[in-house]
């Protein structure tokens, strides 16, 4: 019989006792895996978050969200100095203005709740134009907030009730002049795309536009249609997608069509600014902000989304502990067990050290035996990983962000719409991390009874005789 | 031959140097059957110790075959004590969950013997102890005393060694199993040529050995009975 035989024998020597070794080890182990399950699937989230917001700088006029204020907007000289920053990929400006469809208001009535938003022709993004469009998206109101088209109004009614709209309520529709049709981020989306027709000439000042799917079906229009803005009558040329309901009720057209069409040459009322990297992200928005100083608001995506994302680090970080010491239990236990049997044996040990076995031989079997227990452990414990790892890491992140804001500066992030919507599943790598983990267990755990091993002096046996 | 010379073994106690073993100096030829006797505490444990190389000398020298026992290093001391010891204890010390071949077969492992062999020699001086293939495949605990003790005999000739070394093999057993296992490892010493020191304080065993030598106070004597 080799040493791995007999250690595999000894680990069932006592039945009692092992199976204790190995529930409580299981227990370990398999908390182990639960922490990893949620460490892993949190981390996922966060970096796939981070990825979909991607490496974005945001400019705008300085008050220009949330107030109806701003008279210090942009221009394109200020945007000329953006584009000397280092590790700068990509600048997108932008100009939006709110235009009313013609016949309709914006203003709800009654008392607009503190911080909320205004929109008409008292908004600071606004003209005061209006359009023959109309917006693809109703209102709804339920208990002092209506909501519609990615945006929500607050408002007091005496009772608390419901708002009630003014009949010819209606959003205004974004009209977006961008020097990058393609850049998502100008409609506040972070995708979109072509359905038909082509993109508008950033750089052409016509009246070309592009206009979503969804605003196409409200409008009865296709590729070629027209309709009116600004006095002016404007083209579809392309219909695309995007992934929000604010970026598919607005029109796209270029930077230069939309300040001659509201008469605000050289203006712009948002920049994007697209570091090269993540990792310069920070950098090229400190730049950014030195730059533009007290004249615009600059945050980065990574900064909006920080806040969101807090309490899912939190969980990480909760889970990175718990990983660690739980799977430091399953070394203390497995190493106190393995002291435990080494004392208990020291007789037999140095029995068998007396007829000739090296210590190599001796330690070689108490591996083995280590590596049993831990082996049946890591099974326990895997069973355990895989029934609770996905129900305790939703409960984790559930309880973590209930009543978090994913709001950011007001607009909807995109990414960070479902945030505490999280994916944990125990695949192939977390087992097989298991198994790593009880090999790794048995070896700290056999070390210290190895030192103990070496230290059996054989003559120990005739002197108890 | 295993020679003796000037071996002393000595312990702190307290304040006080103990010397279990003073000076002792002693010749036995192959195949000898020696038997040691002496009072509890009178260093003949220790003495057994000293020659089968569990324990460092304070001073002196063992030579088994002309090679000195005391000089060696820790590897050699392992191959010496699986290839040329044989330990026999008064308690048996068998390994309680290996079956009675298992535990024969354990020696004749650590010198690297396959497995087909060592079962095979295991039961064959399993026979020869007078343990039926029943019992061989028995664990200790299922075992009587004399059975035990038979098993550890079989156990210490695994690896056909020079030199049994017996601490009080009879000690645990009633005054027949004890005669009996006397006899039976006096027939196998002498059918192998295996020397055989024997410890004991039972002087009607002591007796029927070639030598008698008696420890007292840590100082051996041969005596001529």
């Amino acid at each position: 019989m080799s040493p791995i035989t007999r250690g595999i024998r000894n680990a069932f020597r006592n039945i009692t006792r092992t199976i204790s070794i190995v529930f409580i080890l299981g227990l370990s182990i398999g908390l182990s895996l639960v922490m990893l399950v949620a460490n892993q699937a949190v981390d996922t989230k966060i970096k796939k978050t981070l990825s979909s917001i991607g490496n974005v700088i945001s400019v705008q006029p300085a008050g220009f969200m949330g107030t109806s204020s701003v008279n210090n907007a942009l221009t394109t000289s200020d945007v000329d100095k953006l584009e000397t920053i280092p590790d700068v990929k990509d600048i997108t400006s932008n100009l939006v203005d709110h235009v009313q469809t013609e016949g309709t208001t914006s203003q709800p009535g009654g008392t607009p709740a503190p911080g909320s938003k205004v929109l008409g022709s008292d908004d600071s993004a606004s003209t005061g134009s209006t359009t023959s469009l109309k917006t693809p998206y109703e209102i709804d109101c339920e208990k002092g907030t209506c909501a519609g088209g990615g945006i929500s109004l607050m408002i007091k009614t005496p009772d608390g009730s419901a708002p009630k709209l003014p009949a010819n309520f209606s959003t205004p529709i974004d009209f977006v002049g961008t020097d990058n049709p393609a850049n998502a981020k100008s409609i506040n989306a972070s995708k979109l795309s072509m359905v038909s027709g082509k993109a508008v000439d950033p750089v052409k000042d016509s009246n070309d536009t592009m206009v979503s799917s969804d605003m196409a079906n409200k409008n009865n229009l296709k590729v070629g249609s027209t309709f009116t803005a600004y006095g002016n009558t404007l083209t579809v040329v392309g219909i695309f997608d995007s992934d929000t309901q604010i970026g598919d009720s607005s029109v796209i057209l270029s930077l230069s069509a939309a300040q001659r069409l509201t008469k605000q040459t050289d203006t712009v009322t948002g920049v994007t600014v697209t570091a090269d990297s993540l990792e310069n992200l920070s950098s090229v928005t400190s730049a950014v902000k030195q730059e533009m100083d007290e004249k615009a608001d600059v945050t980065s995506s990574q900064d909006e989304a920080s806040e969101a994302l807090a309490p899912l680090k939190t969980v990480k970080k909760i889970s990175s502990y718990s990983l660690i010491g739980s799977a430091g239990a399953g070394a203390i236990i497995i190493l106190l067990t393995m002291i435990m049997i080494v004392r208990e044996r020291k007789r037999e040990i140095g029995v068998v050290k007396a007829i000739g076995a090296s210590n190599l031989r001796i330690v070689f079997q108490f591996l083995f035996e280590a590596l049993t227990l831990t082996t049946l452990g890591a099974l326990v414990g895997m069973g355990i990983g895989l029934l609770a790892g996905a129900p305790v890491t939703s409960t984790l992140v559930s309880n973590s962000t209930d009543g978090v804001s994913v709001s950011g500066s007001g607009m909807p992030i995109p990414g960070l719409d479902n945030i505490g919507d999280i994916q944990a599943a125990v695949g192939w790598p977390i087992l097989l991390y298991g198994f790593a983990a009880a090999l790794l267990i048995a070896a700290v755990g056999s070390v210290l009874a190895a030192g103990l091993i070496a230290k059996v002096r054989p003559s120990e046996v005739l002197r108890s005789e | 031959m295993l020679k003796v010379t000037g071996l002393t073994r000595t312990f702190r106690s307290g304040d006080q140097d103990v010397h279990a073993l003073d000076n002792v100096n002693f010749e036995i030829a192959d195949g000898e059957f020696t038997s040691i006797i002496g009072k509890s505490g009178s260093g003949k444990s220790t003495l057994l110790s000293q020659l089968g190389a569990l324990d460092k000398p304070t001073q002196g020298s063992i030579e088994v075959n002309g090679k000195d026992v005391t000089r060696m290093h820790d590897h050699a001391l392992i191959r010496y004590r699986s290839e040329t010891i044989g330990f026999i204890f008064q308690s048996y010390n068998l390994v309680p969950n290996l079956t009675a071949v298992e535990n024969v077969m354990l020696p004749m492992e650590c010198v690297g013997m396959r497995k087909k062999e060592r079962k095979q020699r295991a039961q064959l001086l399993l026979d020869q102890v007078g343990l039926d293939e029943a019992k061989q495949k028995r664990k200790p605990g299922k075992l009587s005393g004399g059975e035990q003790q038979r098993v550890a005999v079989a156990r210490a000739l695994a690896n056909k060694p020079g030199l049994i070394l017996a601490d009080e093999p009879t000690g645990n057993l009633d005054t027949q199993t004890g005669d009996m296992i006397f006899k039976m490892l006096y027939d196998l010493s002498q059918s192998h040529n295996t020397t055989v020191v024997i410890v004991t304080h039972d002087l009607g065993i002591a007796k029927k050995a070639d030598r008698i030598f008696q420890l007292q106070d840590g100082k051996l004597q041969e005596r001529f009975i």
